[in-house]
């Protein structure tokens, strides 16, 4: 039954995404189709999320390459992660997207990205993973070329040409791997080989370094970000958001995988591996909201946002202990709840006032009070105020920093993590303030409703919520999500 | 409960009051009265039973709180300055847009407040500090003017910065210690021994809660924001809020760094800073609310010197402990009834420059009243509760005197002075409202009876009654709340009751009240007035934030780490570095590829390894060569084969062969030769078997087996012969 399940979860969506153009029936029964596959991979992923682990495997291509499927602790977050934020943002997408202009190879390539990411998840060995890492890569590239405009094409070409190199990267590392770990499935706390690595350990860990940094391509880690800021505003806002919450998170998966399930943690434990990987990530945490907090276009920052938000989750994954694990697995969540947030939030800008950048937000709250209280929720969530999520995440990677004795890193890591939020408060915070209260001066926008239809700002208000209450009613998360971590030391 | 009840009920009813006021203006308004009177009577209810509550499952570390006699104090005093603003607000508020907003924040802002009081650990404070700080900016930008909006980024920067460094002080404490309880956590500092990294987070928590008490160098957002707010939320703003941040400093003075004296050094020296900074700045004034915000400033000086002294003295702080609390409660008490002085006049006038709102108190006795209880009671008059707050921290310093010697001596003159200036401002203030007539529209003035509605004059008449009422009952009343707070303060219980009134406590409040006089003439009537009006002697040009904070916030630093994260960026550098790159990478590929250095080159390669290939091909050198070659072996061939020479001589080899053959076959020779012979043979044979014909038969068998056995005989001898050679 479970087998069946995880089967179903890969395929529904693949065979979904693929079987879309054939059916040529007019807007709505488009929609209604992408919307019951969507709501059918949502209910399938609650249904696994309450079964026990799980293992398939679906064919050999070797006797050591195998094709096979697992369901395990990770899997189910990053499983529950994508399959919600999915349908959320599908559904927004239904209001955002034009019937009749592209839509249908939108959705298709949205549903076949979801079920790449699916099979991600569920990946039970590198080699599985690998498959659907760049099945993901194939899929989500066409949306950030909705729009067709030259622009579009250049970063969608972009973001392959990133998000292919770092996987090259990382299959270098995956073909020693093969050689010096006992097994390619992913086994907790690593399944090196001492006595095949005796010996090579400079070897092996240049290589792991390097695998880390291609697939931290994907989660956009310095130097491999480039791709972040010009994929993102060119893309449609569903598209941002999801690549930004969602997909941008299989970087994050396919290193902790790389990491805690092939590699362990103690290998590298005290290495200058250990110290250059926390440098980069904290490099990125700084360097992404200070660019961000320079950045007049209002997608743009948003995308430098995700570039420093995504290196707290890496950070707290390369401090190598359980409470910074922790942190980090819960900023998975609440960052992908806030980021997708609020790229549907910058959606709603521009398509129900065509407002793009930073300034010319003033005064928007007048027209748009739900959407600018959605946002603000966000950003607060985002910034780390209590009680919202972020605060949360926030004080375990802390708390991990502090607690992982490593010299310097451990009080600079918060001090980094205050001073990026402050500068998210920075970046965030005035367009609150400008969109609410632009002063009497400022000739006054049409105060009537923009907001578009309950479709629009639902999500919004959903996600809003989640964001806050995510926060406040933690505990049971961070329970499960500790215990997590703590067996993958 | 009841503890969880007072912080959740006011912000469950903050969306009703919300939703309410969509509907209906009047019932709101009455909704929102209804819920600060309700909060109070839950107050006094929870102040009288006590108790603790926890929600452990909230905010993973879980929320705990806690209600002992320091927290039943302030719940009190919260509940009745919400319940008295909340009163006077609709009057304030009668011709104002938003309301709506306000009162929702006003609502989810007690709640938040009584959250940061009520909070048995730092953690739970933390978390509803940061609740109350945004909530109250929308106080500050209720007005939405171009100075309001200023001001309320200021304040919501400070804000954020404060609770990123106190944020940053609990890592540390929670790391070091392993514990946020306030009443654990002096154990366990002791445990941990002091260590550098204790006072880093002292120093983070302090610059986080300064930053809301508006604590020297983190005041900046005091004087701009509580003038710009609302009047009902400057009164909020300077009574309450500020107290959280107090709260927070007095949590970890007095128990994790209790009995500290560096530490207590630092609070009292910043305190004594804040002190003077405010009081000067109140005098240079014009502007009523930002003369009141100063003057908070410089109040909050006052109680942090009170802090200081706590810690310096340690074991003998009694009198410093009951000094600052109830200079507090006092502080809290003055600023209510102040700020709704001014709001009224703000109501009327909507001026707030004394020049020209002179006047308009003449004629009005309850707003005289009020205000002159709240001048005297903060400027420290005998016989009101100011001076009996002041008269503590006055002895307090005094008590340190002979330990810590000149620098103290120093401060306490600094104490008197500041209590001098604080009399001098409060009177200039009285002077010019309430004596002093406008030269225009002083007739406009007395004539307005309707200057202020019922309810509203209720809530400022009950504001200024508390003042009499705990200063003439000093010994009673005022002692009663030293003794129930001093717990929270870890104050040593009195060895000797106070003598409010003595010569030597009345000589301290005379020196403040003889400096206070000396400045007002010597300096307000001649320096800062000319020609009868005021003038204004605001330093606006030395403003901390203008000249420091905003240049280094905005522009320094954002500019030398955008500057530098853009290096490790897409910036006018490294993008033609990385074109530059690529079309390097891409020449160095094409000359490796085809070029028009490799395609010549190949093309000659191959036309070469043609030409080389067609030297060994057929050409005009090989094929003759190759024809004559098999020319000549074909003449080599033929030279051994039939030819000129071979065939006749073949031939005539055969033919001497035949002949040679038929030399010995029948020729002339052998034909007659051999018939010779034959004929012999034939005559022999002939001969012999005739005579065997003329034998007798027996005899003739005997002769013809002895010649047998003669052949066989000579025949075997022949062999015999043969075998022998």
């Amino acid at each position: 039954m479970t087998k069946l399940l995880l089967i179903c979860t890969v395929l529904l969506p693949l065979l979904g995404g693929a079987l879309l153009p054939l059916a040529r029936r007019g807007s709505r029964s488009l929609r209604a189709a992408v919307l019951a596959v969507l709501i059918l991979e949502a209910g399938a992923v609650t249904v696994l999320l309450l079964q026990p682990q799980a293992e398939l495997t679906l064919f050999a291509m070797t006797d050591r390459l195998r094709v096979s499927l697992r369901l395990d602790g990770v899997s189910r977050l990053f499983l529950a992660v994508a399959a919600y934020g999915f349908l959320i943002t599908g559904v927004y997408a239904f209001s955002y997207l034009e019937p009749g202009k592209g839509e249908c190879g939108f959705f298709s390539f949205y549903l076949l990205a979801l079920g790449a990411l699916a099979g991600m998840d569920l990946a039970g060995n590198l080699t599985t993973m690998y498959l659907f890492f760049e099945l993901a890569t194939l899929c989500s590239m066409p949306m950030v070329l909705y729009d067709r405009t030259e622009e579009s094409i250049r970063a969608a070409f972009k973001y392959l040409f990133y998000s292919m190199a770092g996987a090259f990267l990382a299959l270098c590392a995956i073909f020693f791997l093969s050689k010096y770990c006992a097994t390619l499935d992913f086994v907790p706390g690593g399944s090196l080989d001492p006595a095949a690595v005796a010996g090579h350990e400079t070897l092996l860990r240049v290589l792991v370094f390097l695998g880390i940094v291609g697939f931290g391509a994907k989660a956009g880690m310095y130097p491999l970000h480039g791709w972040l800021p010009t994929a993102h505003p060119v893309a449609p806002a569903p598209a941002s958001a999801v690549l930004s919450g969602i997909i941008a998170k299989a970087g994050v998966l396919a290193i902790l995988r790389l990491l805690y399930y092939c590699v362990g943690p103690a290998f590298l434990a005290g290495s200058w591996v250990h110290y250059s990987l926390l440098g980069l990530a904290l490099l990125t945490v700084f360097m992404g909201s200070m660019m961000a907090y320079r950045e007049k276009v209002f997608k743009k920052r948003l995308a430098y946002s995700s570039v420093s938000q995504i290196s707290y989750v890496l950070t707290g994954l390369f401090l190598l202990s359980p409470a910074g694990l922790t942190g980090g697995l819960l900023h998975v969540i609440f960052h992908a709840c806030v980021k997708m947030l609020l790229f549907l939030c910058a959606g709603s800008f521009i398509h129900n006032m065509g407002l793009h950048r930073v300034e010319e937000l003033k005064a928007v709250g007048k027209a748009m009070p739900k959407t600018l209280w959605s946002f603000t929720l966000g950003a607060l969530a985002l910034v780390g105020i209590p009680p919202a999520s972020g605060f949360i995440s926030k004080w375990y990677l802390a708390e991990g920093a502090l607690d992982s004795g490593l010299p310097v890193f451990n009080w600079l890591v918060p001090v980094v993590l205050l001073i990026s939020a402050l500068l998210t408060a920075g970046y965030l915070l005035p367009i609150t303030i400008d969109g609410f209260f632009p002063g009497r001066d400022l000739k006054a926008i049409p105060a009537r409703n923009r907001e578009g239809g309950p479709l629009m700002w639902a999500p919004l208000l959903l996600l809003a919520a989640l964001s806050l209450g995510l926060g406040i009613f933690s505990s049971g998360l961070v329970r499960a999500l500790s215990s997590l971590a703590a067996g993958l030391f | 409960m009841l503890i969880l009840l007072l912080i959740l009920m006011p912000m469950a009813l903050a969306p009703m009051s919300w939703l309410l006021g969509r509907r209906s203006k009047s019932l709101r308004n009455g909704f929102v009265v209804a819920a600060g009177f309700l909060e109070l009577a839950l107050a006094l209810w929870a102040a009288l039973r006590g108790g603790s509550a926890a929600l452990p499952e909230l905010c993973v570390l879980g929320f705990r709180f806690e209600l002992d006699g320091f927290r039943r104090i302030y719940t009190l005093i919260f509940a009745g300055m919400w319940a008295m603003t909340l009163l006077f607000s609709p009057d304030y508020f009668a011709h104002h847009r938003k309301r709506n907003r306000y009162y929702f924040f006003q609502l989810l802002t007690l709640g938040a407040t009584m959250g940061v009081f009520l909070a048995a650990d730092l953690y739970t404070s933390f978390v509803f500090f940061e609740i109350m700080s945004f909530t109250s900016f929308a106080w500050v930008i209720q007005e939405e003017t171009a100075g309001a909006i200023k001001a309320a980024k200021t304040y919501l920067a400070v804000a954020v910065i404060g609770g990123l460094a106190a944020l940053m002080g609990l890592f540390l404490l929670w790391n070091s210690l392993g514990t946020l309880r306030i009443s654990e956590l002096c154990a366990a500092a002791r445990a941990a021994g002091r260590s550098p990294t204790l006072y880093v987070a002292g120093g983070c928590i302090l610059l986080g809660y300064g930053a809301k008490a508006g604590m020297f160098p983190v005041h900046i957002w005091l004087p701009k924001a509580h003038p710009v707010a609302p009047a009902p939320a400057s009164a909020l703003l300077s009574g309450a809020l500020t107290k959280t941040g107090v709260w927070g400093i007095l949590a970890i003075s007095c128990n994790l760094f209790r009995g500290d004296p560096a530490w207590g050094a630092l609070i009292l020296g910043l305190g004594a800073v804040t002190m003077l900074l405010g009081a000067v700045l109140a005098l240079f004034s014009v502007d009523l609310k930002r003369t009141l915000a100063c003057s908070s400033m410089s109040q909050i000086g006052f109680i942090l010197s009170g802090v200081g002294m706590i810690c310096l003295l340690g074991e003998e702080n009694a009198l410093a402990a009951r000094g600052t609390l109830l200079h507090m409660v006092n502080h809290s008490l003055f600023k209510l009834v102040l700020f709704l002085c001014a709001g009224a006049v703000y109501r009327n006038l909507h001026r707030l420059d004394l020049n020209e709102i002179r006047g308009f108190g003449r004629g009005k006795p309850l707003l005289m009243l009020c205000f002159l209880l709240g001048a005297m009671g903060i400027s420290g008059v005998p016989l009101l509760n100011g001076y009996v707050s002041k008269t503590l921290l006055h002895e307090a310093i005094l008590e340190g005197l002979p330990h810590y010697g000149w620098p103290l001596k120093a401060v306490e003159w600094i104490f008197l002075f500041s209590g001098g200036l604080t009399a001098a401002y409060m009177t200039k203030l009285f002077v010019a409202i309430f004596v002093e007539k406008h030269p225009t529209r002083q007739t406009e003035f007395d004539a307005d009876k309707d200057w202020l509605s019922r309810p509203a004059a209720l809530a400022l008449g009950c504001s200024g009654a508390v003042i009499p009422i705990l200063g003439f009952t000093a010994d009673l009343s005022m002692n009663a709340l030293a003794d129930l707070g001093t717990d929270f303060l870890h104050g040593e219980p009195l060895a000797h009751a106070v003598r409010y009134l003595s010569l030597e406590n009345l000589k301290g409040g005379a020196v403040s009240l003889a400096i206070g006089a000396a400045v007002y003439l010597l300096l307000v009537r001649t320096w800062m007035r000319k020609d009868g009006n005021y003038v204004n002697r605001w330093p606006g040009r030395l403003d901390l934030e203008e000249l420091v904070y905003r240049p280094l916030l905005l522009k320094l630093l954002p500019g030398i780490f955008g500057w530098i994260s853009a290096i490790f960026g897409e910036n006018r550098l490294t993008v033609p570095l990385c074109r530059g790159l690529r079309r390097a990478a891409r020449r160095i590929a094409l000359l490796f590829g085809e070029n028009r250095l490799t395609v010549p080159l190949c093309r000659g390669l191959r036309r070469a390894a043609r030409r080389i290939a067609l030297l060994f091909g057929e050409n005009r050198l090989t094929v003759p060569l190759c024809r004559g070659l098999r020319r000549a072996a074909r003449r080599i061939a033929l030279l051994f084969g039939e030819n000129r020479l071979t065939v006749p001589l073949a031939r005539g080899v055969w033919k001497s062969v035949e002949g040679a053959a038929v030399g010995f076959g029948e020729n002339r020779l052998s034909e007659p030769a051999a018939r010779g012979i034959f004929a012999g043979a034939e005559a022999v044979s002939r001969a012999v078997s005739n005579r065997l014909e003329a034998l007798a038969p027996g005899r003739r068998i005997g002769l013809s087996f002895g010649l047998l056995a003669l052949a066989l005989g000579l025949i075997g001898a022949l062999i015999r012969l043969l075998s022998l050679l």
